[in-house]
């Protein structure tokens, strides 16, 4: 038969069961005799435990036990999985992140006791029980003021609250010497807002100990099981990885928020061997925005260099990251080799420099958010060019156009060396950038402009052009940058003795439809019907190993695996067909599902090759039985998906709020394998930055409480906050990797924020507005037009 | 959060202190305070029950007088747990004479509340203090006509 799924808007497989309800999250699994653990939690971001009382919780009738970090004290904290070191070579500051605390809680949330009990509302009205003499101590939630002298302490044995300082491109004397030929420097200060990843899906665990056979299961709703099994066998329970199974069902989303390894998930496993029973803990709403880890969180001075001719000359930078009160999994990496190595965005400047320092707070862990990074370096660098456009008296536009690196495909040309460590692939970026120009009419926009100004109107139109960072390879660089695993992807294409396909891939889908486009390419590649194939993921025992799903790595890392994986079923494959053709594999083709003798019409089917491989009667001297290979890939290369956002705004000249007009897209993010999955996952990228931007912030007051924990109070983007994004694409092949995809899960959130705050400041830019803090509410805005 | 307000009340300076030092009487014109026990001098036990926007609780604690200038000023401490979070407020109170035999009693402090209070009560935090102060100031003036 004939097939050509990629490239095709095939409809998600998986939503059959998503959009009837009928999805399996951990919360859905309910074992035999469960019991349900409920986490007390610290109300206060910084305070001693004196003393406490458990006894009134344990009273409760259907309570089985409370837990204390007391229970736990010998049992290693949860590990970080990114060694960063400071400038001066020593290893970062890591200290213990216990599974409960005994001696204090370090934030709002800090987890202090942990009740079991035959169901959650008894367990949850237990923990009410508890009595804790608490000693409140000052705290500290802002990185830049948790480096003044004598700032709160967050850890009792670091002399101050830094974790480390660390920096990345030309030598600061460089940098320095090239700014002092700039014939202007456009300088900003500004804070990226702390967000909360909101995944729609709480995290959810289940631990269950199985004594016959003496086997743990974990439940959890992670992107990452084999890496959560890794890292709580290796590094918190001391449990050997064969005893364990990790399984990922059905994902709600996670944004980022559900790769770590959260103390909970260790928690429900210690606690269900010793109780003897399957245990599971959910998190509430509110519980959710104190317990997963936020975005974000730099504060920044930056200053950017240009020349009479409009050149950018050099970038200097100093920024302060937040990391919160305990090393997350992946946190150190973030601020450092996630952000720094994305400050040449698309531009050629050739000095640069970022002066990084990543504190300890009081607050919730600060980690990967959608985009990691990414995002803060592109608000940086977008809000600098557009900036200096305006105070230059260039177009924006323009200004970019002279600045970007010129085309290069990575296969004629080579790929692009940066100031800051990485080498880009391929790229054109004139293209992305002129397409949205063109989509949005700019020209005709700037004289409806100047018209509904003289009418008292505020329109602005704010432009973002954005480079990342995706699949990040291979394990010899992560590995020498201090990562503490490896970042390949495995992949199992297991032929059937009927034909049909089971896929067993690392990957770990949240909601990205991975058993649909995993489906398109191996239907594809193998020319068989798509319901012929079997994507499984999420469980350590089936699948050989993963690494999970973050950074838009599955299809560029993981998709690459399984098509190495049927390379080598094809390979052999052909060898069965040679014989049974009583030919020579030169002299065989594959296409359409079958192996034809050239130039004739003799061949063999894929289904007579895969039952031959497997009833081996008639069969090649020498070659095993079988049809089923592994593949573990490890790129030679990060892919480096680009793209343009356009923002149009008006913004209400009588109450200050924003609204979008457009909201113009255009994205370059390699191949494109289902491309209706990929607009899904440029509108969801879109509604999370414009959010940021216009929105979302996590508040703390002075004392350390976050003060906007419920959706009442944080403001999650809703439709009527969104307009239709119009949406296109350009096309350049990632050079390295065998599907020629980039990656395209964090592109809308990394483009849009700072499209969205430029469109909103050249709006107010005659007003004299020149900056302002997110998310851009209606008060900030009026306050700021209004001189206030 | 900050906590302040000011009222002249009818009656004069000593009256005034006597009220506020005395248990029963300062429990009948605090809004919410369902029970103050006197523990020890300037001691005190007291339960709560508050219902604050969307937040509702029963809070105990303690409640403490201190720095005492008679028939002038006085701060009171106090410290009120609940599940749904915790409440320390330190509130300097002073009462000057105003015309007539009359009193002006004024207050000012600060309030730090925390756990579910402050990250669901604190969008309304504010509205309630002034709220509870208007309730305050209406009970003291009930407590008098009362006498």
């Amino acid at each position: 038969m004939s097939t050509n799924y990629i490239g095709q808007s095939v409809k998600r497989l998986e939503d059959k069961r998503f959009i009837t309800g009928k999805g399996r999250y951990t919360d859905d699994i309910k074992l035999p005799g469960m019991l349900y653990a409920y986490i007390l939690r610290s109300p206060y971001a910084h305070a001693r435990i004196k003393s406490m009382d458990t006894s009134g919780a344990e009273k409760m009738e259907g309570v089985v036990k409370v837990y204390t970090g007391k229970d736990f004290e010998e049992v290693n904290g949860v590990p970080c999985g990114w060694q960063v070191n400071f400038k001066d070579g020593t290893t970062m500051r890591e200290p213990k992140h216990p599974l409960l605390v005994s001696d204090k809680a370090r934030h709002a949330g800090d987890g202090v006791a942990m009740v079991v009990a035959n169901n959650y509302y008894t367990a949850r009205d237990a923990a009410d029980e508890i009595r804790i003499d608490w000693e409140v101590l000052p705290a500290v939630t802002n990185a830049k003021a948790a480096m003044e002298p004598g700032a709160p302490k967050v850890h009792d044995e670091f002399e101050d609250n830094m974790v480390f300082d660390w920096e990345i491109g030309n030598p600061k004397e460089e940098v320095d010497a090239a700014m002092a030929t700039a014939t202007h420097i456009t300088k900003l200060d500004f804070t990226n807002n702390r967000v909360a990843p909101n995944a729609i899906e709480p995290r959810s665990y289940v631990g269950h100990y199985d004594p016959v056979y003496d086997k743990y299961t974990l439940y959890t709703s992670t992107q990452n099981p084999h890496l959560i099994r890794l890292l709580m066998c290796a590094f918190v329970l001391g449990i050997p990885e064969h005893k364990v199974r990790v399984l990922g069902p059905d994902v709600g989303g996670g944004f980022g928020s559900k790769i770590y390894h959260y103390v909970e998930e260790a928690l429900v496993t210690l606690a269900s061997k010793e109780l003897g029973a399957p245990i599971k803990w959910t998190s509430d709403r509110s519980e959710a925005f104190l317990s997963d880890a936020h975005g974000r969180d730099h504060i920044s001075s930056a200053e950017m260099g240009f020349d009479d001719e409009g050149k950018i000359v050099g970038l200097r930078i100093k920024t302060f990251a937040n990391i919160g009160a305990y090393l997350s999994t992946f946190s150190t990496a973030v601020p450092t080799y996630l952000h720094g190595t994305l400050l040449q965005g698309l531009y050629t400047t050739p000095k640069i420099h970022l002066d990084m320092t990543c504190a300890f707070t009081h607050t919730t862990a600060v980690d990967a958010y959608r985009g990691a990074g990414r995002p803060e370096a592109t608000y940086l660098l977008e809000r600098l060019v557009e900036t200096a456009a305006h105070e230059m008296g260039m177009d924006p536009a323009e200004l970019r156009f002279k600045n970007f690196i010129p085309a290069f495909d990575g296969v004629n040309e080579p790929g692009y060396q940066t100031q800051v460590a990485l080498q880009y692939d391929s790229g054109n970026y004139h293209a992305v950038l002129e397409r949205g120009l063109e989509m949005l009419g700019y020209e005709d926009f700037k004289k409806e402009q100047e018209e509904a100004r003289k009418q008292g109107r505020y329109l602005g139109v704010g432009i973002s052009t954005y480079i990342e960072a995706c699949g990040i390879a291979p394990s010899a660089v992560v590995g020498a940058l201090g990562a503490r695993a490896g970042l390949f992807e495995s992949a199992q294409v297991r032929v059937q003795p009927t034909g049909k396909v089971s896929v067993y891939t690392g990957s770990h889908s949240h909601g990205q439809g991975h058993e649909t486009t995993f489906a398109q390419v191996v239907a594809d590649k193998l020319g068989i019907a798509m319901e012929d194939v079997d994507i499984v993921h999420g469980d350590s025992d089936a699948v050989a190993f993963g690494m999970g799903t973050y950074g838009s790595r599955s299809l560029a890392v993981g998709g690459s695996a399984i098509v190495k994986s049927i390379e080598k079923v094809l390979e052999k494959g052909a060898k069965i067909a040679a014989h049974k053709l009583e030919t020579s594999e030169d002299d065989l083709e594959y296409k359409n599902g079958a192996w034809t003798i050239k130039g004739t019409d003799r061949s063999i089917s894929f289904g007579d090759v895969a039952l031959t491989a497997y009833v081996p009667h008639v069969y090649p001297e020498g070659l095993e039985p079988g049809l089923d290979f592994s593949s573990f890939y490890d790129p030679t290369n990060f892919t480096y998906p680009f793209g343009c956002h356009i923002c149009v705004v008006e913004v209400d000249a009588d109450t200050g709020k924003v609204e979008i007009k457009r909201m113009i897209a255009v994205d370059d993010v390699g191949n494109v394998i289902n491309p209706m999955i990929v607009d899904g996952q440029i509108h969801g990228g879109l509604a999370q930055g414009i959010g940021q931007a216009l929105l979302e912030g996590v508040q703390y007051d002075e004392s350390g409480q976050l003060v906007n924990g419920t959706f009442m109070d944080y403001a999650m983007p809703r439709a009527d906050d969104l307009p239709s994004f119009e949406t296109d694409r350009k096309v350049t092949p990632c050079p390295h990797n065998p599907l020629g995809v980039k990656g395209a899960g964090e592109a809308g959130a990394i483009g849009s924020t700072p499209a969205v705050v430029n469109a909103v400041m050249n709006a107010l830019w005659h007003k004299g507005v020149r900056d302002l803090e997110m998310p851009l509410t209606p008060e900030r805005v009026w306050k700021a037009m209004n001189g206030q | 959060m900050d906590l302040s307000g000011s009222h002249v009340l009818e009656a004069p300076v000593e009256t005034i202190w006597k009220m506020i030092l005395d248990p029963e009487t300062l429990a009948r014109i605090t809004p919410g305070i369902s029970q103050l026990e006197l523990e020890s001098e300037d001691n005190y036990k007291a339960i709560a029950e508050v219902k604050i926007g969307p937040v509702k609780g029963r809070f105990e604690g303690t409640a403490q007088i201190v720095d005492k200038s008679e028939h002038e000023s006085l701060t009171l401490k106090v410290q009120q747990n609940s599940k749904i979070g915790n409440v320390a407020a330190d509130v300097f109170m002073k009462m000057e004479p105003a015309e007539e035999g009359k009193t002006r009693l004024s207050f000012d402090g600060k309030a730090n509340v925390s756990g579910l209070l402050a990250r669901t009560g604190g969008r309304v935090m504010t509205g309630v203090a002034n709220t509870l102060t208007k309730q305050f100031f209406d009970n003291f003036e009930a407590e008098l006509k009362r006498d």
